[in-house]
């Protein structure tokens, strides 16, 4: 049997059959339109029996795993409520996780998820959306008893009817002291002899505000124009080398494998860097503040287990042993008494439980006036 | 003649065998470090790009501990397999249409298989993106099987072909001839003939899909598989656990090819049709 | 034959076909479509023949796509002078240790490709020995670095694809008869001679289909771009990635990705049309070619 030539045989009838299929697909799909929020009416998470299946959303490290014989939260929650959790560590980055998630809640899906931890001006763009569930103060008794004050009315959800903080922290310079001791405000890190040692967070929110306090302007201030020239000067910066690269987490990781100097991060990384020379630092023109939360997205199952969670953790006995482990600011009430009587150090900590004195300087702005241009703007230094 | 310049003669004889052995260690190097660094203690159980404190067997002994890294292998140990079974039956069934048929679309059928091969990850990726947010279809396990067989299928017809075209079809005629059903000739002939060539399929195309990365970073929605796993926790401290199983995993495929091949070598001794021919291994099969 | 006979091939291929042309094809189709839509993912997506984004997405990254060409170039020719020794040296000297040499070439596909480019982030890492050693030779001033420079962005590039130069080269070289490289030499040809007229020329299909094997997946990664690279080395899969999975500017995204599978689709068609698909399918005897 023979396989027959068919030398240069144009395509004919097959191509023609195969070029309708396809016409014919590509009409029906431009009849639709694609994405779109706001699609459904805002619902409110449902109380009720704790019990079941949960899955929560949350970044790495940012929860006791249980040392030494002794159970982490999670574990403890599924002891206490008689509910089994998986808890996955997959939001590494606020745009990223929105980004594999959206398509999802589109759908009205959460990817079987009750829970998610994102940050501030994230957690406003879900809600504005219409990705996430509003939630009702009687069903999270402890959070509104335990909730610092300074929290309980934020600008971008005045009333938390959204979020739940999850944990507060504070972006600034890390610094490897064994390297470059002198490092004490964001303009150090462009000082030439640093030339490719330091790296800056790809995140918009954080490096940018942080530059413009540098220059004296106060974020909350800022004109558009003053986010782009910042913008102009990281850019400079990346293009001269002296910005070794735009990090997310893993800056965490250069600082550990001794590739820099210095790096733009949060205070609460402690436990992640394997360097006993790093410190993290208030930056002399101060800090950006800002808080993770937890929200419940649209498709949720099993929101009562979701809201018995957040109850759960907002126990300052909880939250202590939560603290303890990852180093960022609580934000339930009691926790510092807590922990001095359990005798850790961290009760000491100016970063675990910042004065005001100590972030008299420090800014929740997080977003320009206008976010389109600078976004795109930022998107171009970033992968440049 | 001196030292020197018999130095260098032997320099010269044998460059060509020094330059191959410094191109094979330099392919080999990174799969050293993983597994030594599987090895190194840490303080906190995460790489440190360092063996300052000394070796430990203390992850390999708790190489199943961490509960979201099972979950990615076995999502990913599941995708690899359903990915496998469906695209090597399609593919086979397409190598032996390709091969043993003559019929007009042929070189449509050609050109589809091959294209997909020269196609970057990313665009791939993207474009089942585009098409699964057109449809409003949920992202998870169901689209990265979708996508896995996808990227599977031509590799599996590549390899199934290569076997099918050098083999003798006047055993099957024979087969015939003595009064077998065409089912039975299947059975008892053909298929044991190709099930070499089957199994090398297999192997490729379950190698890669636990190892693909980028289109399932774009088709992977709230799923997490292996690789995403690794991606993750790159960014924040690589549990060493992670470098163990790769290094185990690498120990299985090692162990599974050669058994493959070993297997196939014997056959082919005991066939003693011609002379030995060098087996095709899983990888090599792809351009053979 | 009759009609059930002849049927059978469709058949067989049927299903395969089907899979292929639904999410192989289609797919390309919906980028496209996307491609000239307009909109945020905020107010929805609507067509309207947006051509405008083909141009800005080719205009805002210029420099990335000559970034990624330029790479991805570097990368094949390191392959190729890599991999053609390498591949010689098997088909030729290794005899009984062949098998495992091939095996050998083959081993990193079977270490999850992010576990092994993690490996040279560690290997290039700034306090590595790799780097004192290059500083003490020289090769390297005091304060340079390996990690996080276009130079490790291109050598993570070469080390993936590289068994995909080698097995091409491989597969041709074995097949190559060597009476004719002896008949050259009893016609007093210089061994650079007989390599230069005899190998090279009959193994150049097999360095065609290595290149492409290499340069085209080269050219859309954007793993080794990301773990090993620092600013300024983002290439175009970088920005296709972004725009898509964190931008959500669909139809930018997806008019660059278009945009690069052309090009791609151009060069295999024209190879194909050249050397037929047997290159890629394994066999350069295919009668339609």
């Amino acid at each position: 049997m023979g396989r027959g030539a068919r030398r240069g045989r144009p395509l004919g009838k097959t191509a023609i059959a195969l070029a309708a299929t396809l016409a014919l697909a590509l009409l029906g799909a431009a009849c639709g339109t694609t994405g779109g929020g706001n699609a459904g009416e805002i619902t409110t998470a449902e109380g009720g029996e704790v019990t079941g299946d949960l899955t929560i959303s949350n970044w790495p490290g940012y929860i006791d795993p249980g040392e030494d014989g002794e159970e982490g939260t999670i574990a403890e929650f599924e002891k206490k409520a008689g509910v089994k959790v998986k808890y996955i560590e997959d939001v590494n980055d606020n745009a990223a996780f929105f980004g594999k998630m959206q398509p999802l809640l589109e759908q009205g899906e959460s990817g079987g998820r009750s829970i998610f931890v994102v940050t501030d001006w994230m957690a406003k763009q879900m809600y504005d959306n219409g990705y996430l569930q509003e939630i009702d103060h009687e069903d999270l008794p402890e959070v509104f008893a335990n909730m610092l004050p300074s929290l309980q009315s934020p600008s971008f959800d005045p009333e938390r009817s959204f979020s739940v903080p999850w944990q507060s922290g504070m972006g600034g310079i890390w610094v490897d002291t064994s390297k470059a001791p002198e490092i004490e405000s964001v303009n150090d890190l462009f000082d030439p002899k640093y030339k490719g040692k330091v790296v800056f967070l790809e995140e918009l929110r954080e490096t940018v505000p942080l530059l413009l306090m540098a220059e004296g302007i106060d974020p909350a201030e800022a004109s558009n124009d003053d986010w782009l020239s910042a913008i102009e000067k990281i850019g400079d910066a990346a293009d001269s080398g002296q910005i070794r690269a735009f990090t997310g987490n893993e800056y965490t990781e250069d600082l550990t494998a001794g590739n820099v100097v210095a790096a733009i991060g949060w205070s609460g990384d402690a436990s992640l860097i394997e360097n006993e020379n790093a410190e993290w630092r208030m930056p002399a023109e101060g800090c950006t503040l800002w808080s993770d939360n937890m929200v419940i997205p649209v498709g949720a199952p099993n929101t009562a287990a979701a809201l018995g969670f957040m109850d759960f953790v907002y126990q300052p006995e909880v939250a202590v042993n939560i603290t303890e482990w990852v180093e960022y600011i609580s934000p339930v009430e009691g926790v510092r008494e807590l922990a001095e009587a359990n005798g850790s150090e961290i009760a000491e900590s100016e970063l675990a439980f910042p004065s005001e004195e100590f972030t008299a300087d420090c800014s929740t702005q997080d977003s320009p006036p206008e976010i389109e241009p600078v976004e795109e703007a930022w998107q171009e230094v970033i992968t440049g | 003649m001196g030292p020197l310049s018999r130095a260098w003669a032997w320099l010269r004889r044998n460059a060509l065998n020094i330059y191959a052995g410094l191109a094979i260690a330099y392919m080999l190097i990174p799969i050293v470090v993983i597994a030594v660094f599987s090895f190194g203690k840490t303080p906190k159980g995460k790489l440190t790009f360092g063996l300052n404190d000394g070796f430990t067997t203390e992850y390999w002994a708790n190489i199943f501990k961490i509960e979201q890294l099972n979950d990615a292998l076995i999502t990913s140990l599941e995708l690899a397999a359903l990915a496998t079974v469906i695209a090597t039956a399609i593919g086979t069934a397409m190598a032996i249409a390709l091969v043993r048929y003559q019929f007009r679309a042929r070189r449509a059928a050609n050109l589809l298989i091959v294209i997909p091969m020269a196609t970057p990850e990313v665009v791939m990726g993207a474009s089942l993106l585009s098409m699964f947010l057109v449809y409003s279809l949920v992202l998870g396990f169901t689209t990265l099987l979708i996508a896995h067989v996808m990227f599977c299928i031509s590799f599996v017809v590549v390899v199934v072909r290569s076997r099918l075209i050098g083999f003798d079809r006047n055993l099957e005629e024979a087969a015939a001839d003595l009064g077998a059903s065409p089912f039975t000739t299947f059975r008892t002939v053909t298929f044991p003939l190709l099930a070499p060539g089957v199994i090398a399929a297999a192997m490729l195309a379950f190698a890669l899909s636990i190892d693909d990365f980028v289109i399932s970073n774009f088709n992977s929605g709230a799923t997490v598989t292996f690789p995403l796993y690794v991606y993750g926790v790159s960014l924040r401290g690589i549990p060493v656990q992670v470098n163990a199983i790769a290094t185990l995993l690498f120990v299985v495929a090692i162990l599974a090819a050669a058994a493959v091949i070993l297997q196939q070598r014997r056959a082919e001794r005991m066939a003693q049709a011609a002379p030995e021919k060098e087996p095709i291994p899983v990888g090599t099969a792809i351009t053979q | 034959m009759s009609l059930r006979q002849r049927l059978v091939p469709y058949f067989l291929l049927g299903p395969g076909l089907l899979w292929l042309v639904l999410f192989f094809v289609l797919p390309m189709f919906f980028m496209g479509e996307l491609a000239l839509n307009s909109g945020t993912v905020e107010t929805g997506y609507t067509f309207n023949w947006a051509w405008s984004n083909f141009g800005d997405s080719l205009s805002g990254h210029t420099e990335q796509i000559f970034r990624s060409i330029y790479y991805a170039g570097v990368a094949t020719l390191l392959c190729l002078l890599i991999g053609y020794p390498l591949a010689y040296a098997i088909a030729f000297k290794a005899q009984r240790y062949r098998l495992l040499l091939l095996f050998a070439v083959i081993a990193p596909f079977f270490t999850t490709y992010l576990i092994r480019t993690i490996a040279w982030k560690t290997i290039l890492s700034d306090e590595s020995p790799v780097v004192s050693v290059l500083q003490t030779l020289s090769l390297l001033p005091p304060e340079g670095r390996l990690l996080a420079t276009p130079s490790a962005v291109i050598a993570g590039l070469t080390y993936n694809f590289l068994p995909f130069m080698i097995l091409p080269l491989y597969a041709s070289l074995e097949r190559l008869d060597g009476r004719l490289i002896e008949a050259a030499k009893d016609l007093y040809a210089s061994s650079t001679q007989a390599f230069l007229r005899v190998t090279l020329p009959l193994t150049m299909p097999g360095i065609v289909a290595g290149v492409l094997l290499t340069f085209i997946p080269a050219i859309g990664d954007y793993v080794n771009a990301q773990l090993l690279g620092g600013t300024g080395t983002a290439m175009i899969g970088n920005v296709i990635q972004s725009l898509y999975l964190k931008q959500r500017n669909y139809p930018e995204a997806a008019a660059l990705s278009f945009l690069m599978m052309a090009l791609i689709l151009i060069v295999v068609m024209v190879y194909i049309r050249l050397a037929g698909t047997g290159a890629f399918m394994g066999d350069e005897d295919e009668e339609e070619s």
